[in-house]
């Protein structure tokens, strides 16, 4: 059984600042595990423990996804290897371009069972590669997964919709994409995380893989924080019976 | 500019068809026709589909594909719901494009603005494709409420090459709360200790004539109130009179769906929390002493 979760490393977000010119900047932000792509590791590593299988992570970036501390991390989650494809070519890639970056690293990988995916990327949220990754690769893919059940040939999953909760029955191999409340990702133990340290990562370039040419599908007209409403900020320090009646008296106005 | 349309539900379709009126001269809807869905969508042109046993809406890609290969319009416009979004991220790879994804705005020339970075920022962008699919929720654009022609052609279904099996369906019970009309809403956050802390919280917004809302963990991971009732980039967009947050740390996932309420009011403990940037009044203490003491006096 080969499993394949799909991860994004992404600047961490609660350190992205925001210039006086409302441009992004990622200077002070470190790379990070895009946060429900935990999820995603988690459910691929208690499956794989399951069945016997076998977990890769898989993802696809710009050069500085090959962190140490980074790997180590997915590695201490379960999966027995890392591939990336981390090339400077590969940044701020749009969804088709990801989806076929990651088809193209899998079919390093060779045979799979069951790919992978989170709920949406920390940084676009657009739900879409594992949509695209599965019609790319012409398996079944499905999204939005609280269950799986893995069985000889076949999965059957339940899916959490709007207003339904549905349950199918998908052959393998498949792509799944799951949400975040499929588990809770764990926290490594000492001894996962020394485990961590003798697991192997692979880094491959593009033209490694042969994704040499392909263009945007999306153009970029341009990415900026969005203008701020002014608040009154009128903060009171301290929950002392005095400080809560003159919150009181301010907030009384408004209230009224 | 030829806009197709193409939305789960039925409600929905006559929404999108309005709206898509303002980005291009001539709408054509796409529906699975069923003995319950006869609408047309106030749209120049139905496409109909007929509609097969057993068979799943996202079974339904590759007719929706092959419909798009034939007629090439020049924007497909999706209603964002989970299974839609299958649907077009597998249009958007057979077409090897992208989807602009939850647009919040779509001009005339097609370029679609959309919350990146959890709603740090806005990109706007544009199709680099003859086909631009979009998934775009209802009141984003505005719809004139003309009625087109109507004119209806059957195309055929295409069988898929991936069929999958539906076991079972349960809806599910919805929340009656309709937190985008509350006037007021409470918001409340990691900062509760446990479930029962929520009966103090719902006590605080009746006395205040508010509804009740929270921030996605207490939704998702405690599961201590319903999905539908989480604020912020990938839950509700609110923008109320007051919103009060308890216990909420405000990272920008949860203050985008937040940061157009005329009045913000915060409580945490931590005075460097992100909500109080972000706040008119606010007052750094302990939510277990403050929210009783609010609920005493202004009873
Ligand atoms: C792709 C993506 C999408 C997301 N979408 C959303 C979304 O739509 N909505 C959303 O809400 N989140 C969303 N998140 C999660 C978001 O990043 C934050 O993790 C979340 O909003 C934090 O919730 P919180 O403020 O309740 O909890 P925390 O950040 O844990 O904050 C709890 C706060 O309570 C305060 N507190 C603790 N005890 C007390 C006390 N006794 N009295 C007073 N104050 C106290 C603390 O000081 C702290 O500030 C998303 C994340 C990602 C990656
Ligand atoms: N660059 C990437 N490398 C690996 N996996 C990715 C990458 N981008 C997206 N994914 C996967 O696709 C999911 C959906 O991403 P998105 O469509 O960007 O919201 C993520 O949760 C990941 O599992």
């Amino acid at each position: 059984m080969n499993i394949i979760s799909c991860f994004k490393v992404v600047p961490d977000e609660q350190d992205i600042t925001i210039k006086p010119n409302r441009d992004i900047s990622f200077e002070k932000a470190p790379m990070t595990i895009s946060a429900y792509d935990l999820n995603c590791i988690e459910a691929g590593a208690q499956l794989a423990e399951a069945f016997e299988g076998n977990l890769i992570g898989v993802s696809i970036g710009a050069k500085k996804i090959d962190d140490s501390k980074l790997k180590k991390n997915v590695l201490s989650r379960g999966p027995e290897s890392i591939l990336m494809v981390a090339d400077d070519f590969l940044e701020d890639l749009d969804t088709y371009q990801t989806a076929n970056a990651l088809k193209a690293a899998i079919q390093k990988v060779g045979e799979f069972d069951l790919i992978l995916c989170g709920e949406g990327s920390a940084d676009l949220y657009a739900q879409q590669v594992g949509a695209q990754l599965g019609q790319l690769l012409n398996v079944p893919v499905i999204n939005s997964v609280n269950k799986i059940a893995l069985m000889e040939g076949k999965v059957i999953v339940e899916r959490s919709l709007e207003d339904e909760v549905e349950t199918i029955e998908i052959p393998l191999p498949a792509v799944i994409s799951v949400t975040s409340d499929i588990n809770l990702p764990r926290i490594p133990s000492m001894k996962q995380i020394l485990a961590a340290g003798k697991k192997s990562a692979t880094i491959l370039s593009a033209l490694d893989v042969g994704i040499g040419d392909f263009g945007a599908t999306l153009q970029v007209i341009e990415t900026k924080a969005p203008e701020q409403k002014e608040r009154k900020k009128d903060i009171i320090q301290g929950d002392s019976d005095e400080a809560i009646k003159s919150f009181i008296t301010k907030i009384n106005k408004v209230l009224k | 500019m030829k806009v197709f349309v193409f939305t789960e539900k039925v409600k929905s379709l006559l929404e999108l068809c309005q709206g898509a009126r303002q980005i291009g001269e001539r709408v054509e809807a796409i529906i699975i026709q069923s003995q319950d869905n006869q609408d047309n969508g106030a749209a120049d042109k139905v496409w109909s589909i007929p509609m097969q046993d057993g068979v799943m809406l996202e079974d339904y890609t590759e007719t929706l594909a092959a419909l798009l290969e034939r007629e090439k319009p020049d924007l497909l416009l999706i209603e964002p719901s989970k299974r839609c979004k299958l649907i077009a991220g597998r249009l958007a790879a057979i077409f090897e494009t992208s989807v602009m994804t939850d647009l919040i705005e779509l001009t005339k020339e097609g370029e679609g603005r959309h919350l990146v970075y959890g709603g740090a920022a806005i990109r706007k962008e544009k199709s680099n494709n003859s086909l631009s699919i979009a998934t775009v929720g209802p009141g984003v654009l505005q719809g004139t409420g003309e009625a087109g022609k109507g004119e209806t052609e059957i195309f055929p279904f295409v069988e898929p090459s991936n069929k999958m099996k539906v076991i079972n369906i349960v809806q599910k019970t919805k929340s009656s709360v309709d937190l985008p009309n509350a006037k007021r809403v409470v918001g409340v956050g990691r900062g509760i200790a446990k479930e029962e802390d929520l009966g103090m919280i719902r006590e605080l917004a009746e006395v205040i004539d508010a509804e009740v809302g929270c921030s996605r963990p207490i939704a998702e991971a405690e599961r201590w109130m319903p999905k539908e009732t989480y604020i912020g980039v990938s839950g509700l967009m609110l923008s109320p009179e007051v919103y009060v947050a308890i216990g909420i740390s405000g990272q920008v996932q949860h203050t985008v769906g937040m940061n157009r309420s005329k009045v913000v009011i915060a409580i945490n403990k931590d005075k460097n929390a992100a909500i109080f940037g972000q706040a008119d009044y606010g007052i750094v203490g302990d939510l277990y002493k403050v929210v009783p003491a609010l609920v005493d006096q202004l009873k």
